[in-house]
């Protein structure tokens, strides 16, 4: 058996873009290395700040022989009348290589045999490697020097080598040989490796851990005892710890602090400052207060000398004396007397300014409560407020901590908890897996906000189209799904129709002008919707959401949930099935025609009579149980017309000559097919046939 | 160490750029926000001409200003600009040595370099690259320059962009931009916080709004007269202009989010324009820096 080791030398590749690039390492070693009969769970993939690595240990030297068949032209154009081989047929061998003896005789097609000599191991590696590692596709490539390659950062250096020998391949121009180098400034110089592990051990010793789960648990260790030396413990922020490790060769991590002081300014700017703009991690207490203690990743296994100690310290000083300035100067101006200033921030060239936009907030969050029969009072409070913390300095300076600032400030005012938690939520949920807003005041807020986005962009013609989506419409339009699907205490029970319609009146804009984006905006609730319960964790499939919301939704999702869970559950029972099938046929026989009226005296056939008789207690026990959304039972209900209907089609013939008959008979079936068309279109459910009538 | 000041680092810097093959060029004469904006490096870095250049450049940020009160951000600060064209693979351990010369034992700080992109939409440029760490703070800008003016480059440069007040403040263990020593006992408080105040003062208070709208107009005016009459120089000192008169009007708060990008895509207009011109006349003058072995080749490439 053999082994196969590679070593990429480039310059630090960005941390967040590692896994991915592993990932489709491995993916695409996998067929070569099961080709050569090894097994892929053992291919070990590897990166550090600016390596990428990989080996591959017990594959054959040589690929197994196999047989191959290859389909030629089809027999009748193989043989003349006579049996003997066509040009075409001689062509093909003589393209393959092959003679008339090796023609199997089998099939409709004239196929070859023949045995395939696998291939050196070294040939295919030779061959792959550098496929392999230069279609990464990286998300941000950049060229170098004569700018002929574009790859992620620039090539120093490849190693490839085979079982102990080098295995020559080039990679965007660089040749590869056996040597790469140590950490960057540790250990600088050049390093001559025979294998992958003489690699591995030559380059711990060179200050360089190549394994990155082994540079994270060192890193992990060093970080709980030096929390632990004061009183604390890391924060457990998984995003950070995933781009340490890929921020350091040499792990280590180094504890600091910052000065007390900034400990009285607000927690989630700290937090904010130290992760997103340092990449640090806070060091908390056990009842989970910050200390003014922290950690920052080293490229080295300790601070000797205390210079990072002191260089972070430095900086994360700074940044806390700028936050610190902000936050005096913010709160010397209460909220309320913000507002003028909303007047001069444009929210949307034509959509005018952010006093114009709360103003509209607030007449929607008023239209939301009536509808819904929610309390307005706190609503109403934060929509008032919501947006007055972007002109504070806090928020341009960290605009990420929009909505949290607002909220936090108006705490700090006094405002009761549901009127600062509605400020300070408003924006959620951004992402799909994001909690919602902890109130029904922070729902309503939300909502507004977002419709009152939505609106104002579709009536201005700015919606987003295919992959352009600038203001991140599409975001908005899943929040508001969210918010409107959710069926706990903070339910609002109103439906995206009339939200829609409360949003374009608070718009003010011509009405004609209007009912496109209306339209428009419609169409796109039902992209939002459609997508958000494909995904979600209902577990619905396309067809069964396809048939419910044929039937309505925008009056209420949550009902709209019902309707797909009830199709969903007897989806698969027998008289169900069933009368799916029946319901295609009537569409296909009734497709033009809508009456739905049967005149019972025009019914001749004994079969067609039952029918109808059936259809008014099932059309009667079905609208009582929609009444009562038990969707389920109405839909069994519906189901068990199944037997009667087959009969029908069975003895009675639409398409008669008499017209009136016809039209009857028509109007019986539309008003059978719609029994159940206010829960789903039943005509869009997917069946396979091997499902029933065995 | 000895002891560092504002002056030694850039001597050291200067010293040390020159043994390796650059010229130093001196700082553009004209207000701008950063060295990128100098003609040595946006202009030069376009085309197929070699160029390897250091020079300090005041850069001016007017929204930046803090009245002199913020230790840590001033309106007016002062880069070290390298540009190394084509980018040598080595690039990055030549930069380590600088911070060497500077007297930096890289054994004993920790250094890393984690990505960070530019893009200067004024300028129709980007590049990718790095903000360079050390023990923790920000103290170079690194670049490799993909696009300037809105034409893609080959070869590519690499830009080191050092702070300069930063980095003094750092190696000489002061806490405050103004406790520095600028050279021969001048301390930069003294020196400098009068100009961080006024000039705070006027861009955030005083300047004239109407006026600067108007000189917008007028700088504009005059670097599209510059371009028709093929007068690339010229004209690019008129956008940097605009650019200025951009920033102060935005830092006066005078400019609308829509406004903005509108004054954004004025600027970038003359900016590509500046840059189109200027290879065609580099073309013209047959890329004098090319070794005279290459220049054929270069304008035939250049032609197509």
């Amino acid at each position: 058996m053999a082994e196969y080791f590679f070593e990429l030398l480039t310059e630090e590749i960005p941390a967040w873009m590692h896994d991915a690039a592993q990932a489709n390492i491995r993916q695409q070693l996998t067929p070569v290395v099961e080709q050569l009969g090894g097994d892929p769970a053992a291919i070990r993939v590897n990166s550090t700040p600016r390596r990428l690595v990989f080996f591959v240990p017990n594959v054959r030297a040589r690929e197994a022989d196999r047989e191959q068949e290859v389909k030629g032209p089809p027999k009748k154009a193989a043989y003349d009348a006579a049996g003997a081989p066509t040009k075409a047929l001689e062509g093909f061998l003589r393209k393959n290589n092959a003679t008339l003896q090796d023609v199997a005789d089998a099939g409709e097609y004239v196929t070859i045999r023949r045995k395939v000599e696998g291939r050196a191991a070294g040939d295919i590696f030779r061959e792959r490697v550098p496929q392999i590692i230069e279609s990464i596709r990286w998300p941000k490539m950049m060229r170098w020097g004569r700018g002929e390659y574009s790859y992620i950062r620039p090539i120093h250096s490849v190693i490839s080598m085979f079982d102990g020998q080098q295995l020559p391949i080039t990679i965007f121009g660089v040749n590869s040989g056996s040597s790469t180098v140590g950490h960057r400034t540790l250990a600088p110089g050049r390093i001559e490796v025979k294998s992958f592990n003489d690699y591995v051990t030559k380059l711990e010793l060179a200050r360089v851990v190549v394994d990155a789960t082994r540079r994270r648990h060192v890193m992990a260790e060093r970080a709980r005892i030096l929390s632990m030396e004061v009183g604390g413990s890391p924060a457990l922020d998984v995003s950070t710890w995933q781009q340490w490790q890929y921020l350091t060769e040499y792990p280590g991590i180094v504890r600091a602090e910052f000065r007390r002081e900034y400990l009285a300014l607000p927690e989630e700017v700290l937090v904010t400052v130290m992760r997103v703009h340092q990449k640090q991690l806070p060091i908390r207490k056990a009842n989970s207060t910050l200390t003014n203690h922290f950690l920052a990743v080293l490229d080295n296994d300790a601070d000797q000398d205390g210079n990072a100690a002191y260089g972070n310290s430095f900086v994360t000083n700074a940044r806390f004396a700028d936050a610190k300035f902000f936050y005096e100067t913010d709160r010397r101006k209460p909220l309320e007397d913000r507002l003028e200033q909303l007047g001069h921030l444009q929210f949307q060239e034509k959509l005018g300014n952010y006093l114009d936009k709360t103003k509209r907030i607030e007449k929607i969050a008023a239209a939301i409560c009536a509808e819904g029969g929610v309390d307005s009072a706190a609503a109403l409070e934060a929509a008032h407020l919501c947006k007055t913390d972007l002109v504070t300095e806090m928020v341009k300076e960290f605009t990420d901590l929009q909505g949290k600032i607002g909220g936090i400030y108006a705490r700090e005012e006094g405002k009761v908890e549901a009127v600062w938690q509605a400020i300070y939520d408003h924006y959620l949920p951004v992402n799909i897996d994001d909690e919602l807003p902890r109130g029904t005041a922070g729902a309503v807020v939300s909502l507004a906000d977002k419709i009152d986005t939505l609106a104002g962009f579709f009536s201005v013609g700015l919606k987003p189209t295919g992959s352009r989506d600038p203001f991140a419409l599409r975001r908005a339009g899943q929040g508001v799904v969210q918010i409107l699907l959710n069926r706990d205490g903070r339910q609002l029970r109103i439906g995206i129709d009339r939200l829609v319609e409360i949003a374009f009146e608070a718009q003010g804009q011509l009405p004609q002008a209007a009912a496109a984006a209306r339209e428009d905006l419609l169409a796109f609730f039902a992209e939002r919707v459609r997508t958000l319960l494909d995904v979600s964790r209902y577990g619905f499939a396309y067809d069964e959401i396809a048939a419910a919301m044929e039937a309505g939704w925008a009056f209420s999702l949550t009902d709209l949930v019902d309707r797909i869970e009830a199709v969903k559950a007897i989806r698969d029972e027998t008289n169900f099935l069933s009368i799916l099938d029946s319901a295609k046929r009537i569409q296909n026989i009734v497709a033009a025609h809508t009456a739905t009226t049967v005149d019972a005296s025009r019914l001749v056939h004994p079969t067609e009579k039952r029918l109808n008789e059936l259809a008014d207690t099932v059309n009667r026990q079905v609208a009582e149980l929609i009444a009562e959304r038990h969707y389920r039972d109405a839909l069994r209900s519906f189901a068990a017309m199944a037997p009667e209907l087959e009969s029908f089609f069975r003895d009675v013939m639409v398409m008669v000559e008499d017209e009136a008959v016809r039209t009857n008979r028509m109007s019986l079936l539309r008003k059978v097919g719609g029994a159940v068309s206010r829960i789903a279109d039943v005509t869009r459910i997917v069946v396979d046939r091997r499902d029933y009538r065995s | 160490m000895a002891r560092v000041t504002f002056q030694s680092l850039i001597l050291t810097l200067q010293q040390f750029w020159a043994d390796r093959g650059c010229m130093i060029e001196t700082p553009l004469d004209i207000e701008v926000g950063a060295g990128t904006m100098h003609p040595a490096t946006f202009l030069r870095v376009l085309g197929p001409e070699p160029w390897n250049v250091g020079y300090v450049q005041p850069s001016r940020r007017p929204a930046d200003g803090r009245y002199g009160d913020n230790p840590f951000r001033l309106g007016k600060h002062y880069q070290f600009q390298v540009v190394l064209k084509p980018s040598p693979l080595d690039v990055q351990e030549t930069y380590l040595d600088s911070l060497r010369a500077l007297g930096l034992d890289l054994t004993r700080h920790d250094i890393r370099f984690e990505e960070d992109n530019w893009e200067s939409p004024t300028l129709g440029a980007w590049g990718v690259g790095w903000q360079i760490m050390l023990d923790g703070m920000e103290i170079t800008q690194f670049t490799y320059f993909q696009q300037a003016g809105g034409i893609d480059l080959s070869p590519i440069s690499a830009e080191i962009t050092y702070g300069l007040e930063r980095l003094t403040m750092f190696l000489s263990r002061q806490s405050s931009v103004f406790d520095i020593e600028w050279g021969a006992g001048f301390g930069y408080g003294p020196v400098r916080k009068q100009d961080e105040y006024e000039f705070s003062k006027y861009y955030f208070e005083v300047a004239d709004v109407g006026l600067h709208w108007k000189l917008l107009d007028q700088y504009e005016g005059e670097a599209r007269r510059c371009l028709d009459a093929k007068l690339v120089l010229p004209a690019y000192d008129w956008t940097l202009k605009c650019s200025h008169v951009f920033n102060t009007l935005d830092a006066r708060g005078a400019i609308s989010v829509t406004e903005r990008v509108g004054v954004i895509k004025r600027v970038r207009d003359l900016a590509v324009g500046c840059a189109q011109q200027y290879l065609e006349a580099r073309r013209n003058l047959g890329f004098p820096l090319l070794p005279e072995s290459e220049r054929a080749a270069a304008l035939a490439e250049a032609s197509r």
